[in-house]
């Protein structure tokens, strides 16, 4: 999933203050709990309790689009919508947030989240962590399902440096070091010889900006 | 549980003068609070297990038990009072675990006019209350408990059953025919509105009972034969797309919007688990405090607690089972993490320190008199919210 989080309410509130009418708009995409009708609810609720502590009124629109980054879905589910609004509070990612600021040129869009990385929870314990850099040369089929780039911190692609201790990073004790986890795992699938097979030089023009479909 | 509140006032005690340690109470007991003594032969009562259902004190053949909600005599003073003030002779016994609100409860027994009981278990009404509202001129009695499953109470629901075939029996020996008492089961469970989910999947976490499933393709379904209603799901759906019969978003947003309305500043607005706290027969609660009893704390939305503060309301209590307690897989637990999550959300805009978390238990039935004393005091402190 993307993961966001949520932005300081008075950052939002400065965001919106000079409108009245403003369209808050969640995404029922890639984030787990999706951003979708609830938590544009709620978002409404506390700034307009915020905005009331300032003798400042709003009135929200609050909606949901199944993924904002899809123009063509934002579109069809907002357009219908804007009559009268003067801004768009996104509860979508980074992308989603440029969607619509696209699709609706005239109409300041503002993030209501900050996006953080491509990663996945731990739920129980609450923890979101990358898992993915999106390098555009997927190696997880011969780290045992581990991504080097993402998950070392010095995105390291031939095994641990100097620093690895104990299975930790040396950057940070609560950071597991990735090739440790690379080895393990390796390990436990028999396989440990794809360490020992050298591979050709990463084509870094892969992660590119642009690809075609 | 904290010190001070055991060397408070208890809500279940023995007087051991009168027991013969027939064990009955021992057997009934869900919770092994009450135990017989393998060498004195003396039943013991460890309160800190007990969970105040009851059964023990509606089954003691000797009265050993003193209980202090819903005993004998506030019960029997409750019907002769509700006996006097409603023209009907039929009594409908709730469970609240099981039981709608009144018009459903009208619409399950197709009648309009009755004598509505509602208590924390069926399987705690004594023998005496069916006998003495015959008495009284009452010729129809209807007990809904919840189905077997579903008794919160564990044993509450089948004893109930039993104990009604016996009275029937004792009934049609003295003429009063064979079915005068009417056994309903009944449970209150999780609806899904298709149109609304978006196949994420949080149910599917979040369910204590493994309940919900997402297929891919085919989305969300429920297997309601194991949804035990906690609520928690509904409260953590992104989507909205999910109701509990019973404590539909609409019926909790009407109460609110009502009690905003009723109570006297400052006001306070106390979501109440209803295992957490047992509210007294007759019971006026405070002109500026005013409950909504949830089916279990993890059913709080923080929808409906910032539409509280929205419409005026200055401070907002959720009276919770600690973990330990509660009948729902822990899911109290939940309700606390998502209350601090709101809390520091709220924090951000200055009122933090109007919503308030406590876990109180019904055996210690002053804590959450303290909890709010304290919080109607922050409150007081604090003036006029937003």
């Amino acid at each position: 999933m993307i993961v966001t989080t949520q932005k300081p309410l008075d950052e939002v509130l400065g965001f919106i203050a000079p409108y009245s009418n403003v369209l808050i708009a969640g995404c029922d995409g890639c984030t787990q709990p999706p951003r979708g009708l609830r938590e544009s609810k709620t978002l409404s609720q506390l700034l307009e309790l915020a905005g009331r502590l300032q003798n400042k009124g709003f009135n929200f629109k609050v909606t949901t689009v199944a993924k904002q980054c899809d123009n063509y879905l934002a579109a069809s589910i907002l357009k219908p919508q804007m009559d009268d609004v003067e801004a768009v509070l996104s509860l979508a990612c980074g992308i989603g947030v440029q969607t619509l600021a696209e699709v609706f040129p005239e109409i300041p869009i503002f993030p209501a989240q900050n996006t953080h990385f491509m990663g996945a929870e731990e739920r129980e314990a609450g923890i979101l962590e990358e898992r993915c850099a999106g390098c555009g040369d997927c190696l997880l089929a011969v780290t045992g399902g581990i991504c080097p780039i993402a998950r070392c911190s010095k995105g390291l692609l031939s095994g641990a440096c100097g620093g690895s201790k104990d299975g930790k990073c040396e950057l940070s004790a609560d950071r597991d070091c990735a090739w440790c986890l690379i080895y393990e795992q390796l390990k436990k699938q028999n396989k440990l010889h794809l360490l020992k097979e050298s591979r050709p030089p990463r084509d870094y023009q892969l992660s590119g900006w642009r690809v075609t479909t | 549980m904290n010190e001070q509140a055991t060397q408070g006032i208890v809500a279940v005690r023995q007087n051991m003068d009168y027991c013969s340690s027939c064990a009955v109470c021992s057997t009934l007991c869900p919770y092994e609070a009450l135990k017989k003594d393998a060498e004195t032969g003396k039943i013991t009562l460890d309160v800190t297990k007990c969970q105040v259902c009851g059964l023990c004190y509606a089954n003691c053949p000797a009265r050993v038990i003193d209980i202090l909600y819903y005993d004998l005599d506030s019960l029997l003073a409750y019907l002769e009072k509700a006996r006097q003030e409603t023209a009907s002779d039929t009594l409908i016994i709730m469970c609240r675990g099981s039981a709608p609100d009144i018009e459903g409860v009208a619409e399950l027994f197709g009648t309009s006019s009755f004598i509505p009981l509602l208590v924390p278990c069926v399987g705690r009404i004594p023998d005496e209350v069916y006998l003495k509202a015959l008495l009284m001129g009452i010729n129809n009695i209807n007990v809904l408990a919840c189905d077997v499953d579903y008794c919160r109470f564990e044993r509450g629901s089948t004893t109930t059953g039993r104990k009604i075939i016996a009275l029937n029996l004792l009934l049609d020996q003295l003429g009063y025919g064979r079915d005068i008492i009417t056994l309903k089961r009944h449970s209150l469970k999780v609806k899904v509105d298709a149109n609304l989910c978006i196949a994420c999947g949080n149910c599917v976490f979040f369910c204590p009972y493994d309940a919900a499933e997402l297929k891919s393709p085919g989305g969300i379904t429920f297997d309601l034969s194991a949804c035990r209603g906690c609520g928690l799901c509904v409260a953590m759906c992104p989507a909205i797309a999910l109701e509990l019969e019973n404590w539909e978003q609409e019926r909790i947003s009407q109460l609110i919007n009502r009690f905003s309305l009723e109570v006297e500043p400052p006001k306070i607005l106390v979501f109440r688990c209803q295992w957490a706290s047992f509210p007294p027969l007759n019971g006026q609660p405070a002109p500026n405090v005013r409950f909504i009893d949830l089916p279990c704390a993890s059913r709080i939305d923080r929808f409906h607690i910032l539409e509280a503060f929205q419409k005026g309301v200055d401070g907002v209590m959720i009276a919770a089972c600690s973990e330990d307690d509660c009948k729902q897989e822990k899911a109290s637990g939940r309700a606390q993490h998502s209350v601090a999550n709101l809390g520091e959300r709220l924090g951000q805009i200055g009122f933090k320190e109007r919503l308030h978390f406590c876990t109180v238990s019904p055996r210690y039935p002053e804590e959450l008199d303290k909890e709010l004393e304290q919080f109607s005091q922050r409150i007081k402190e604090l003036g006029k919210g937003g």
